[in-house]
């Protein structure tokens, strides 16, 4: 089985832990960096090329930002939005940058896991 | 001739007010008076036997009359007849006239009694007054920058004006007879106001009152109102008279201009930042950690046995439920959109938010040229957020219209549902549970505004509101 490589980006500490082992709980991912905003995502995610960016929308630099940059960069990577706004105009903003799956903070882990299974799985 | 007919012949000659002269049977005039000189000009000499007509204008002796008159009061016993009458110089004067026919012991006809007063300056007089009084009812009656209408003594409209139509939108045919009591607000009509005014204006002669005044469609204007009260020679009260100037502009500019109007901006505007901060808080501090807090807890649920884990997941159940009552809090405190996108849209992004998932419909339309100052934009998404949730809680509505139109120099928001209505007079519901109807009031009113709710049980309910949108400093007065 290949493993997934996931990257984080959240400025939140609590949320970056806590993420990072609920991810690691799964045998199929692999989480290879942690950022806590979007230069540093940007900088991890063309090092490691991961299959997979999970990026918080408000992190500072913006989400947005980031998710562009990656995908210019490290066109293999795919994008998830993690994020703790859903209202439209924030939804609208990230699929601008060509994020598709966007995930709400505060909905169940095994719904995190499946929308990043789904997201790498859209990349093959 | 007995003393006493001599006096009464001396009385006629010398009685100077009234043309007194008789006629024979034929017209011909057989005596004259002082008064008959002093108003026709002619000395007794000159005019006694010369037939009456000489002193009607050539157009009635064409026509005939000086002898109708004379056939008609042998006749009828008498004849009247006000008229023009030609002086012995050619001019005229408005003469009223009787003529009395005179029969002898044996019934023959033996001439006729002519008396005559010189009315012209009575008729110029009267009409002076006619014409000044269709003048004065014109003038009142297309008067348009004041409403001038009269009251009956119990306050019924008896007359109205084209001022009173402008700016009450009335017309007559629709108002007259109704209480004058419809023009107030609710709340003053429970309070007895209307009453009070005229009670007061029966005592002290005059009322002056300004305030918030309701037009025909419900929209409210700021009033100057002066009530007379109108009393006839004998001191009784025939009724009142009512003039009303709409102040809402100049209101509105002053305002603008005075401290209190800035103030109340900073003060809007200070909350709102308070709110804001608040929400940011919640959001990206409280809300974040217990999202961590609850991922914690469903992966420590993974690694329990079953008879702990479920323990574990109710909490994570609780820690989520939290999440969701706070989210919805800080969308609250701080909807999205009111920051940058314009009071329309933020409205509208409320709307599709706050309304879906609750079963409701909803329809928004708005005419909204240019952005309302932060201040007014933040007290109508306020007022309009309280109103939304009264329909969500308590309207058991289908359907909610919202509407926000620019109109004096404001904008005229209404909430129209297809709920229960009310159950009764809003006064009574300012209870607990509807605490959110005096916050509207309120701000609305602080805003400078009004503020208003109605709907009959079983009817759905409508919230109207008015809240100023100028500039701070911006002049009202188009």
């Amino acid at each position: 089985m290949t493993r997934l490589t996931v990257l984080i980006g959240d400025d939140e500490p609590m949320i970056r832990e806590a993420l990072s082992e609920v991810l690691a709980a799964e045998p199929d991912l692999d989480v290879v960096a942690i950022a806590c905003d979007a230069e540093e995502s940007i900088a991890l995610a063309v090092r490691h090329e991961p299959a997979v960016a999970i990026l918080d929308m408000r992190m500072p630099g913006g989400g947005a930002h980031a998710a562009r940059e990656i995908r210019n960069r490290s066109p293999r990577t795919r994008i998830m939005a993690f994020s703790a706004y859903g209202d439209a105009r924030s939804v609208e903003e990230m699929g601008r940058a060509g994020v598709t799956e966007y995930v709400l903070k505060g909905v169940p882990n095994r719904d995190i896991v499946a929308a990043v299974r789904r997201v790498a799985a859209g990349a093959a | 001739m007995a003393d006493a007919d001599r006096d009464l012949h001396l009385l006629v000659q010398s009685v100077v007010d009234y043309s007194i002269f008789m006629l024979d049977p034929d017209g011909y005039i057989v005596s004259w008076n002082e008064g008959a000189q002093r108003i026709n000009g002619y000395t007794a000499k000159e005019i006694i036997g010369s037939h009456f007509s000489v002193f009607f204008p050539p157009e009635d002796v064409a026509s005939g009359k000086p002898e109708w008159e004379l056939m008609t009061a042998t006749s009828e016993g008498r004849v009247e007849d006000e008229g023009w009458r030609v002086r012995k110089d050619g001019t005229r004067f408005w003469a009223n006239v009787i003529i009395t026919p005179l029969f002898g012991e044996t019934g023959e006809l033996r001439g006729f009694g002519k008396v005559t007063r010189d009315r012209t300056q009575h008729r110029m007089a009267e009409h002076a007054l006619r014409e000044s009084e269709e003048r004065f009812r014109l003038l009142v009656q297309s008067v348009v920058d004041y409403a001038i209408f009269m009251l009956d003594t119990e306050g019924h409209i008896v007359s109205w004006n084209a001022g009173a139509q402008r700016i009450k939108g009335y017309r007559a045919d629709e108002i007259v007879g109704s209480h004058f009591s419809v023009f107030y607000p609710p709340e003053d009509v429970a309070s007895g106001k209307p009453d009070r005014e005229l009670e007061i204006a029966v005592v002290e002669g005059r009322l002056e009152d300004e305030g918030w005044r309701v037009r025909k469609d419900g929209t409210r204007f700021w009033a100057n109102v002066i009530i007379t009260a109108l009393f006839d020679e004998t001191g009784r009260l025939r009724g009142f008279g009512k003039v009303t100037r709409d102040l809402t502009e100049r209101r509105m500019a002053e305002r603008t201009l005075d401290e209190r109007g800035r103030l109340l901006a900073h003060l809007v505007q200070a909350q709102e930042m308070e709110r804001r901060r608040i929400a940011w808080d919640v959001h990206d501090d409280t809300i974040q950690s217990m999202v961590a807090v609850g991922m914690r807890l469903q992966l420590l649920a993974s690694r329990l046995p079953p008879e702990h884990a479920a323990t574990v997941e109710r909490l994570d159940e609780a820690v989520s439920s939290a999440v969701q009552r706070l989210r919805g809090l800080t969308f609250r405190l701080r909807p999205p959109g009111l920051d940058g996108d314009g009071l329309a849209q933020a409205v509208d992004g409320y709307l599709a938010q706050a309304i879906s998932g609750t079963g409701l419909t909803y329809t928004f339309t708005h005419d909204l040229l240019r952005e309302p100052p932060p201040e007014s934009a933040i007290t109508i998404f306020r007022i309009l957020q309280e109103a939304l949730t009264n329909v969500r809680k308590h309207a058991m509505a289908t359907s909610v219209s919202v509407s926000m139109n620019a109109v004096d120099h404001g904008v005229l928001v209404r909430v129209v549902d297809d709920g229960v209505g009310l159950a009764q007079p809003v006064e009574r519901l300012a209870g607990r549970d509807h605490f959110g109807l005096l916050e509207m009031r309120e701000r609305a009113e602080t805003a400078g505004g009004w503020w208003s709710v109605s709907g009959r049980q079983g009817e759905g309910t409508t919230v109207m509101f008015w809240v100023p949108a100028l500039m701070y400093g911006e002049s009202g007065v188009s």
